[in-house]
């Protein structure tokens, strides 16, 4: 009997979803809780082990327990009322596989659970298989992982050999005596494995077409919760599996991370959909926080363990405060595409008139990423760049060159997503409906205790920004093996910043109130306003689009519509194009992939006799090489 | 309590610095032009006259005087004082992302009230912000590199090259977040070419005075800042904000203002200028 009929009636079946994603963020707390007893151990009974599972809460693991803590509730009440039925289950077996990565402790163990949890987010991004781009997002979408489940797979089993054991502890024990051109094997695999998972330029080119396609509540825990665990993985490869990494790879992540960031951040302040903004801006800031991990690597190499440490603090902060907001930030979507029928920025408008309660939750998930004070993105960004900056005397003057250049880079980063962000919000909440749909007023219901919850985060974060990082530190400590944190102004920064603006906001309030103001027209030169004399998103950022032309290519297509008289056109249709480096590369690597398939296929001609001659061939070369 | 005097004399003489810059600038054009005090003047009877707020705005728009004025406030706290007292170097990006805040909520505000005039100067506002950004913080770091436990003006006397460089791309910068020639003309009519003067179009009255208020205060904060940054003692960084206010005005006279895709140019002079500072500081050159 299959599970639909069992549960014909949807609500009970919503529910019973609910409460299965529900239970897993309490095997998030209870994996917590476990930390530190003796973990579990699955043998299959075959020699040798190599099928063994162990799984056990580690330090490192901790902080991603916690997130998931936090973000799933939430995720889990907007299903509850508002996603469909099925998301639930799927959602509960995805977060597990999450957890399974975390507590994997043998080579078996974690790739069974990374293969599912690609396996089950593969499900949710092609929820809507019947569109056509969504088939195409998922092709490339499994393709990629699979990809680089073969280089961590690689990687692992390069690393059991090695230690003659598939366990991560005997793995780590032995991590110190790794030959060097191995060690630097498996670090490049692991690179490409999980940064293509998390998303890192030039493997993200999936990440903003799967992403945006998902359900609002899966989007929210592939971008939120995924990626870092996806960046767990990379982290648990350098600093205990395979560490100590050598500096220049810490070079390399740190080059890699800044691109990646530098370009998350480009293409989010000139896109104009709102949830492949969203994923944009994901990949934005897994940069930050892979550059920040290779900094770590580089201070480590540089025999500094404070600041090593203070990077890993900053490192798992943002991921935190990155996995906080931008859960919000989908969700959000999800109320506005459901209301709207549409993320498209060009069609949306007005939409705190409609939407008056998620308005001012996606403001706070909105300001959170664009890391203005004194919110969560503001705290951990703060951090980030300090980690650079406490650095920047310590090391030798070419590597000083390269880590200033990165702070310019990071710098110019919170630029444009302070663009992105800004023009998110104030495209789509504020002034006129753009769209001739009728937008359906706010349905009020339980969901909204998760999105204030997300949002009272993203402010309780930034206001006492020691509360997280006091308990960061102890994670830290253990990668970095220092015990002397000094968070600087930290804890009082974000009150000290906030202060003056919020109570200057009261006064103007309190002004307005007291004296009155009189309320006037919009000064138009005289003409009315109406929706479509509004600025647009991709008006918003032309001039962006225009100044980084050599990279985004941006072009225009003109389509008139004569009629009678070419000088009084009926109707002109201008559409913008970006062209996406990227993107050409890999259709063309695609497209050699299929020539190349196309061109082997002749050795399956489907007659029965060549296939004899092959297995005739593979036996006589069997047994050439056996003799 | 050195911070607070600071705060509270800049604000008081920061009207001045903007009425003085207004004066010379008119006399350089051959105008006799208005008194110094005339911002005081200006700034009181715009506090006096009623604010005319766009139908159909929300809170934010009311909100938004307020919030600005407090973060210059709190701008100008956290530049170091001048008697003693160092600024952590970590505080550059605090105050990077500071302006950002007020910066945004203004942007957002020109959403609210819906005007195309507004939106427009809002993007340009907020590319050019992005584009300021990185020289920013790279000169507000530079002073403090070679030595991260002094504050900045005692090592601006180390490395006199290197203070100047990180001086003068604080300068351009200031150009754009000050809305002068040849980013920006605050004393423009035309509304199409208006960055700063369009984002605030729609305020009036007492709000307008808020906002002007706080611009004033930013300005003058980012004289001091740059001021710090040069060598000298602390006699000498009023030299330096004297020196500044003499310059402006010269410079605006002297210059026309640049085509918007043109202004890109001038910010990669100053992030050369940020980075070749930061440069210095690392290749060691301490005499420099």
């Amino acid at each position: 009997m299959s599970l639909d009929s069992l549960f014909a009636n949807a609500e009970p079946r919503r529910a019973l979803g609910f409460a299965a994603l529900l239970s897993t963020a309490f095997v998030a707390l209870l994996a917590i809780m476990l930390h530190g007893t003796p973990g579990l151990v699955l043998t299959p009974p075959i020699e040798p082990n190599v099928l063994r599972l162990d799984f056990g809460s580690t330090t490192l693991a901790l902080p991603f327990f916690a997130l998931i803590v936090l973000v799933v509730p939430a995720v889990a009440g907007w299903g509850l009322t508002r996603g469909t039925a099925t998301d639930g289950f799927q959602l509960a077996l995805f977060v597990l596989a999450m957890l399974g990565v975390l507590l994997a402790q043998s080579v078996a163990a974690f790739f069974f659970a990374w293969e599912m949890m690609s396996l089950v987010s593969a499900f949710l991004v092609g929820t809507h298989h019947e569109r056509r781009d969504v088939r195409r997002a998922l092709l490339s979408f499994v393709l990629i992982s699979q990809l680089g489940a073969l280089c961590i797979l690689a990687a692992l089993a390069l690393l059991g050999a090695h230690a003659q054991s598939f366990r991560f502890v005997d793995i780590a024990r032995l991590a110190p005596i790794l030959p060097a051109g191995m060690r630097s094997a498996i670090i490049a695999l692991a690179l490409i494995g999980f940064g293509s998972k998390a998303g890192l330029v030039p493997l993200h080119f999936w990440l903003p077409r799967a992403h945006p396609v998902a359900p609002a509540n899966a989007s929210a825990l592939l971008s939120g919760v995924m990626l870092n665990v996806a960046l767990y993985g990379l982290v648990v490869t350098c600093f205990t599996l395979a560490g100590p990494v050598p500096l220049v790879w810490g070079v390399v992540i740190l080059l890699v991370g800044l691109l990646t960031a530098i370009t998350g951040a480009l293409y989010a302040a000139v896109d104009s959909d709102f949830k492949r903004l969203l994923a944009y801006s994901s990949i934005e800031n897994l940069g930050i926080i892979a550059s920040v991990a290779g900094l770590a690597i580089v201070a480590i190499g540089l025999h500094e363990p404070a600041l090593a440490e203070l990077a890993f603090v900053a490192l798992l902060l943002h991921a935190v405060s990155h996995g906080v907001f931008k859960s919000l930030l989908f969700l959000g979507a999800g109320n506005v595409a459901e209301a709207a029928h549409t993320t498209d920025l060009e069609h949306l408008g007005g939409l705190r008139r409609t939407l008056p309660l998620t308005a001012p939750l996606v403001l706070i998930g909105c300001a959170a990423a664009a890391a203005l004070p004194p919110l969560t993105g503001f705290a951990s960004e703060w951090l980030v760049f300090t980690s650079f900056v406490r650095l920047l005397p310590a090391v030798p003057s070419g590597l000083a060159a390269l880590i200033a250049i990165a702070i310019g880079i990071l710098a110019a980063t919170s630029g444009l997503a302070a663009l992105a962000f800004v023009k998110l919000f104030g495209v789509a909440f504020l002034g006129e409906p753009r769209t001739i749909h009728k937008v359906a007023e706010e349905r009020v219901d339980p969901s909204f205790i998760g999105l204030g919850w997300l949002a009272f985060l993203c402010i309780a974060f930034g206001l006492a920004p020691s509360v997280p990082v006091t308990l960061l530190i102890g994670v830290a400590s253990t990668l970095s093996g220092s015990a002397i944190f000094d968070p600087g102004p930290l804890p009082t920064l974000p009150v000290l910043l906030g202060a003056l603006p919020f109570l200057g906001a009261i006064v103007a309030l309190a002004v307005a109130r007291a004296r009155g103001v009189r309320l006037v027209p919009t000064w138009t030169c005289g003409s009315p306003v109406t929706s479509r004399s509004q600025y647009t998103a991709t008006a918003f950022s032309k001039p962006v689009r225009r100044i980084f032309g050599f990279v985004l290519f941006p072009d225009h297509v003109e389509v008139r519509d004569i009629g009678a008289s070419r000088w009084f056109p009926i109707r002109i249709r201008y559409t913008f194009t970006t062209r996406y480096i990227v993107d050409d590369v890999a259709r063309n690597v695609a497209a050699a992939a299929q020539r190349f398939a196309r061109r082997t296929r002749i050795v399956q001609a489907g007659l029965l006799r060549v296939y004899l001659a092959y297995a005739v061939a593979a036996v006589l070369i069997l047994l050439v090489i056996a003799r | 309590m050195n911070a607070l005097v600071q705060i509270v004399c800049l604000v008081a003489i920061a009207p001045l610095l903007q009425g003085t810059m207004h004066s010379i600038r008119a006399k350089l054009q051959g105008r006799p032009g208005p008194s110094p005090w005339q911002v005081y003047r200006d700034l009181q009877k715009l506090w006096a006259k009623e604010a005319l707020v766009p139908t159909g705005t929300s809170a934010l728009v009311v909100a938004a005087p307020g919030i600005v004025l407090g973060v210059a406030l709190t701008f100008a706290a956290l530049v170091p004082p001048v008697a003693g007292g160092g600024a952590t170097p970590v505080n550059a990006v605090a105050m990077a992302l500071l302006l950002a805040l007020g910066r945004c909520v203004l942007v957002l505000a020109a959403f609210d009230v819906r005007s195309s005039f507004a939106a427009m100067a809002a993007s340009r506002e907020m590319t050019f912000a992005s584009l300021t950004e990185a020289p920013l913080i790279l000169a507000l770091l530079s002073g403090a590199i070679a030595a991260p436990a002094l504050p900045m003006a005692e090592s601006g006397g180390q490395a006199p090259v290197a203070s100047i460089l990180a001086a003068g791309a604080l300068l351009l910068v200031m150009l754009s977040e000050t809305a002068r020639i040849p980013v920006d003309n605050q004393a423009t009519h035309y509304e199409l070419t208006m960055i700063h003067e369009g984002l605030v179009l729609e305020f009036s009255g007492w709000q307008l005075a808020l906002i002007q208020m706080a611009g004033c205060v930013r300005q003058a904060a980012f004289f001091l800042l740059a001021a710090r940054m040069l060598p000298g003692t602390s006699g000498i960084t009023l030299v330096w904000i004297v020196a500044f206010v003499g310059l402006l005005p010269v410079v605006e006279r002297m210059y026309a203002k640049m085509r918007l895709f043109e202004v890109p140019q001038l910010f990669a002079s100053a992030a050369v200028l940020a980075a070749a500072s930061v440069g210095l500081r690392i290749a060691g050159l301490g005499a420099w």
